[in-house]
């Protein structure tokens, strides 16, 4: 019916025509012209009254009423710009935040993996003891057997943890190139559910070793290598010196990575030490049949593992299960450094909240009047409310749009610094932090709520305000105002205190993360990575004997080197463990060999990596196939093995009794192998001249910065390994702040929250003590003519805020424990109710708080009794 | 028409002023003024009907669709918007009247033979 309404004008007319008509009577009636329009006129009543109802029965008023209150809105915060620019500022500052977090959070943990339906995918890994604590990569007859006895799965599959391999140049134009790829069982693509964009997957028959020389290229590979001919599949390229055929490449779109950017896969071809149960090197991955539960798979592989581990007590002995969606494997410490900084920034938020809240009361305090006035006129208390939660919605909004823009700035700038493309997660490649639609969504969503959250106070007290009161010169303030106050005063002091807390335990944490001797010097050392010829990848003879020694003649010559080595995994980046028996002690049971973390280094390596030798010596070139087997074992390993003796000269069967038997040499420093936060463990390295390594990474230790090397470095490397290029060049100093790295993002980010907070709750105590102040100012004024001195009223108001920011406190220390149990995952050494922490913040807290207080309070004191009673 | 006689009038009681309305555009179409002052005629002046609210009524009744209007000239010759009952008005009227008579009777039993005597 709208498009039928009456205009204004022709319902004007109609009345004008009733006046004429009714004065037309009433002159019949003997009455004269004037008396007759005064008649009809009274009897209509208010004309005016008449046509308002007429236009507020429209339909659309109240989008007429919103487009008044905006553009009264927009004026009044243009007349105000000191407010106005506080306020969004606030705001834009704790919208952008979230924003920020939240956009993290999409591009990581809401993101589905790329897969069709990425629900269903699992991961499958062994366990041993009890609960699912101590998981491990599977052997691959395990495998074999959960394939076969599990009815839960549409579909199982393994993969190693892949290698870098060398790709030879083609033709003149090419270079040798080192990409990082894979080992995939045949299955391994249609349990993904990715279809090849050309040609096929692997066969069945080319799990077998000669037969497995076919190669998978990605998408971004085949572009970039083979410019993108499709006549590459069916060709042969070569590959670490082999030929292998190319049999499909895969599709572009989804974005098609998985684990450590592989950009080939290779058949498993199960080489013979594949073959053993306990040589636990996949990772098996699965798609559960639609409805199967996750709690079924666990059962179902739970119980296989047991039979299993009855079957074959020496190989799988204690052995268990742990079925994992792939979408959550890998991200448990994301997932708790987002959600706890996520939750941080809610409460920076909410400070932000209750300071706008504070700046609209005080500017509602001013605004007394005008609203009296606007109600005296007739506007509905309704009426005065809703105008002014449209300010504040508009409020909301402006510093919502000024946080959009703010966080597409600095999830960019987080994404950089903290180099999130570097972040490994399973399935999953991050290029980028997109700001889509549901980040925008987020971002009016937080904005409208903040809007209304601290738009709430001064509706409610529009509702409930008396008319007449303001109108009145010199009216006080109501103590209801006050307690308002007050309440905010504690809430930011409360919100304030969980945030620093969350902040000092991090700080704290990563103090002493920072505190742990990293057992080397890593400074001015360079480290780049090549992948070795292999016959047996972890066993038998090196395949390149010569290796250490070339690399000694062809690197150890370039100047400004101090020295130079090699070793199989870097410190911090994890490592393989071993089992042994030491001779001369009682033989273990079976199943229960005594194991050690395990390593393969050229001679030099521990001088070069700046490990201190105990005693005895290092590995030597003359440590060769024909000499006796050589062993260095670290002083946590001395001590557990050969308690109260000297280790040297001393000898273990290498894998077990039969094993050959090598002698220890040498006794090196303790290095946490696995990460500077984890327990030192039982260590030992072999010689690479006597025992095979796959991937070795080169190290170098320079006189000054190490990384101007690395060309030179790279160069020396090709005269004599032309067909092996070095890859991954890190100084050693990025490696060990990288092993913090998980708890640098969130400590970096919190604190900078905390001291955002900090500042907000100081000026919103501030704030709030200041208003109060000069509200009171007549009474203040007259406590000090009826004698009160300075220093009493300065007590008075100082003491008030106090007494509420123990309130807050006291609040506050209780909603941190909160947090803080949430953080407890990635703090290291410190526990979540740490004493000090928390002494130190609330002392923090208050001395802030104490100071946002006395700075209102001086000025209260200073007031002029006779200006502040005559100034009303 | 003295003061006091206006003072005794009954003020309309909220909704019932459709209900008049409708009834006298029965008879026929009709004018706001006009409507307006059959309404009074036809009370014996007993009730009191402001004019501004007629207006309001009227544009309430046309958008619901129970009345539509036309501009057009009055008996002595004069611009003014006539009003008719439509289908809907009818049908509408009908259960309105039905209504207040069940209201009417109801208040009047409750009230007891006092009513009548007042």
């Amino acid at each position: 019916m709208f498009w039928r309404k009456r205009k204004q004008t022709d319902f004007v007319a109609e009345i004008e025509a009733h006046l004429e008509l009714e004065t037309e009577r009433l002159k019949e009636q003997g009455l004269n012209e004037e008396e007759a329009r005064m008649a009809a006129r009274r009897a209509f009543g208010n004309v005016t009254r008449a046509e308002e109802r007429f236009y507020e029965a429209g339909r659309w008023m109240w989008w007429d009423h919103l487009k008044q209150d905006l553009r009264f809105g927009l004026r009044t915060l243009r007349k105000n710009p000191g407010f106005t620019a506080a306020a969004v500022l606030t705001l834009a500052l704790g919208v952008g935040a979230n924003t920020t977090i939240f956009s993290l959070i999409n591009a990581t943990l809401l993101k589905p993996l790329p897969f069709p339906h990425p629900d269903r995918l699992v991961l499958v890994w062994e366990t041993s003891g009890k609960g699912h604590d101590n998981w491990n990569s599977v052997s691959a007859p395990n495998f074999w057997d959960f394939q076969l006895q599990s009815k839960s799965f549409e579909g199982i599959a393994i993969f190693d943890f892949g290698r870098g391999y060398n790709l030879s140049p083609a033709g003149t134009k090419q270079e040798a190139e080192q990409v990082s790829g894979l080992r995939a069982s045949a299955g391994f693509f249609s349990v993904l559910g990715v279809k090849p964009f050309l040609g096929r997957t692997f066969l069945p028959e080319e799990e077998t070793l000669g037969k497995d020389h076919e190669v998978i290229l990605s998408y971004g590979l085949w572009k970039r290598r083979y410019g993108g001919d499709p006549a590459l599949v069916g060709r042969t390229i070569t590959i670490d010196g082999q030929d292998f055929t190319v049999v499909g490449v895969m599709p572009r779109q989804p974005q098609w990575q998985f684990w450590n950017s592989s950009q080939l896969w290779v058949p498993i071809g199960y080489t013979k030490t594949d073959y053993e149960r306990d040589w636990n090197s996949f990772v098996a991955i699965g798609r559960l049949k639609p409805g199967v539960t996750m709690a079924q798979a666990r059962a179902e592989m739970g119980a296989i593992a047991n039979r299993l581990a009855q079957e074959y007590p020496t190989e799988d002995a204690d052995m268990g299960a742990w079925v994992v969606p792939l979408g959550e494997f890998g991200r448990e410490d994301l997932r708790t450094a987002l959600l706890a900084m996520f939750v941080a920034v809610g409460f920076v938020l909410l400070i932000a909240c209750v300071n706008v809240a504070n700046l609209m009361l005080a500017r509602g305090a001013t605004r007394q009047k005008e609203l009296a006035i606007r109600s005296a006129l007739g506007a509905g208390r309704v009426r005065i409310a809703r105008q002014l939660l449209t300010e504040s919605l508009l409020v909301g909004l402006l510093g919502g749009a000024a946080g959009l823009l703010l966080a597409t700035w600095s999830s960019q700038l987080l994404f950089n610094v903290f180099r999130l493309d570097h972040l490994h997660l399973p399935g999953q490649e991050l290029d980028s932090i997109p700001i889509d639609s549901r980040v925008f969504g987020f971002a009016l969503l937080v904005s409208c709520l903040t809007g209304v959250l601290f738009g709430l106070a001064p509706a409610f007290s529009a509702l409930r305000r008396d008319v007449n009161g303001p109108l009145k010169e010199g009216g006080r303030e109501s103590s209801q105002g006050s307690r308002l106050r007050h309440a905010l005063v504690a809430s930011e002091v409360a919100l304030a205190l969980v945030v620093l807390c969350g902040a000092g335990l991090m700080i704290k944490s990563l103090a002493r993360l920072l505190g742990v001797d990293p057992g080397l010097d890593p400074k001015n050392v360079l480290t780049m990575q090549m992948s070795l010829p292999q016959e047996e990848a972890y066993n038998g003879p090196p395949g390149l004997p010569q290796f250490c020694q070339d690399l000694d003649a062809h690197v150890g010559s370039i100047p400004g080197l101090t020295s130079v080595s090699a070793v199989g995994d870097l410190p911090f980046e994890g490592n393989d463990t071993r089992g042994f028996v030491v001779e001369g002690q009682p033989a273990p049971e079976p199943g229960h060999l005594p194991g050690a973390g395990y390593g393969v280094a050229c001679p030099d390596y521990f001088m070069t990596m700046g490990i201190p030798l105990l005693a005895g010596r290092e590995f030597a070139h003359a440590d060769t196939l024909s000499s006796p087997g050589v062993i260095v074992i670290n002083e946590t390993m001395a001590r557990r093995f050969w308690p109260k003796e000297n280790p040297i000269g001393r000898a273990i069967r290498f894998g077990g009794t039969s094993g050959p038997r090598l002698t220890v040499i040498g006794v090196v420093g303790d290095v946490r192998y696995l990460g500077l936060d984890a327990r030192v463990r039982p260590q030992f390295f072999r010689p690479y001249t006597q025992a095979a390594w796959p991937v070795m990474n080169v190290v170098v230790r320079a006189r000054t910065d190490p990384s101007t090397y690395t060309v030179v470095v790279k160069k020396a490397l090709a005269e004599f390994l032309p067909d092996r290029p070095a890859s991954g060049v890190e100084t050693m100093e990025d490696i060990v702040r990288d092993s913090t790295g998980s708890r640098r993002l969130p400590m970096l980010l919190l604190s900078g929250f905390a001291l955002f907070a900090l500042v907000l709750a100081a000026v919103g105590i501030a704030g709030v003590v200041g208003f109060s102040v000069t509200q009171r100012t007549r009474e203040i004024g007259l406590r000090m003519a009826l004698g009160a001195r300075a220093t009493g009223v300065l007590g008075l108001v100082v003491g008030r805020t106090m007494k509420w920011a123990l309130v807050g406190m006291v609040v506050g220390i209780t909603g941190s424990m909160g947090l803080a149990r949430l953080l407890s995952g990635l703090l290291y050494d410190v526990r979540p109710t740490d004493p000090r922490v928390l002494g130190a913040v609330t002392l923090l807290l208050a001395a802030i708080a104490l100071l946002a207080a006395y700075l209102p309070a001086r000025r209260a004191s200073k007031i002029d009794p006779i200006a502040a009673l005559r100034c009303e | 028409m003295s003061t006091q006689k206006e003072k005794d009038r009954l003020e309309l009681l909220q909704g019932t002023l459709d209900l008049l309305i409708l009834r006298t555009l029965i008879f026929g179409p009709q004018h706001g003024q006009g409507i307006g002052r059959a309404i009074q005629q036809t009370s014996q002046d007993e009730l009191l009907v402001e004019h501004g609210a007629l207006y309001p009524a009227l544009q309430r009744l046309e958008e619901r669709g129970w009345i539509v209007a036309e501009w057009g000239t009055s008996a002595n010759n004069r611009k003014a918007r006539f009003y008719t009952l439509t289908a809907a008005g009818r049908k509408q009227l009908v259960r309105e009247t039905t209504r207040w008579r069940r209201l009417a009777t109801a208040i009047g039993r409750v009230l007891g033979p006092e009513a009548r005597k007042g």
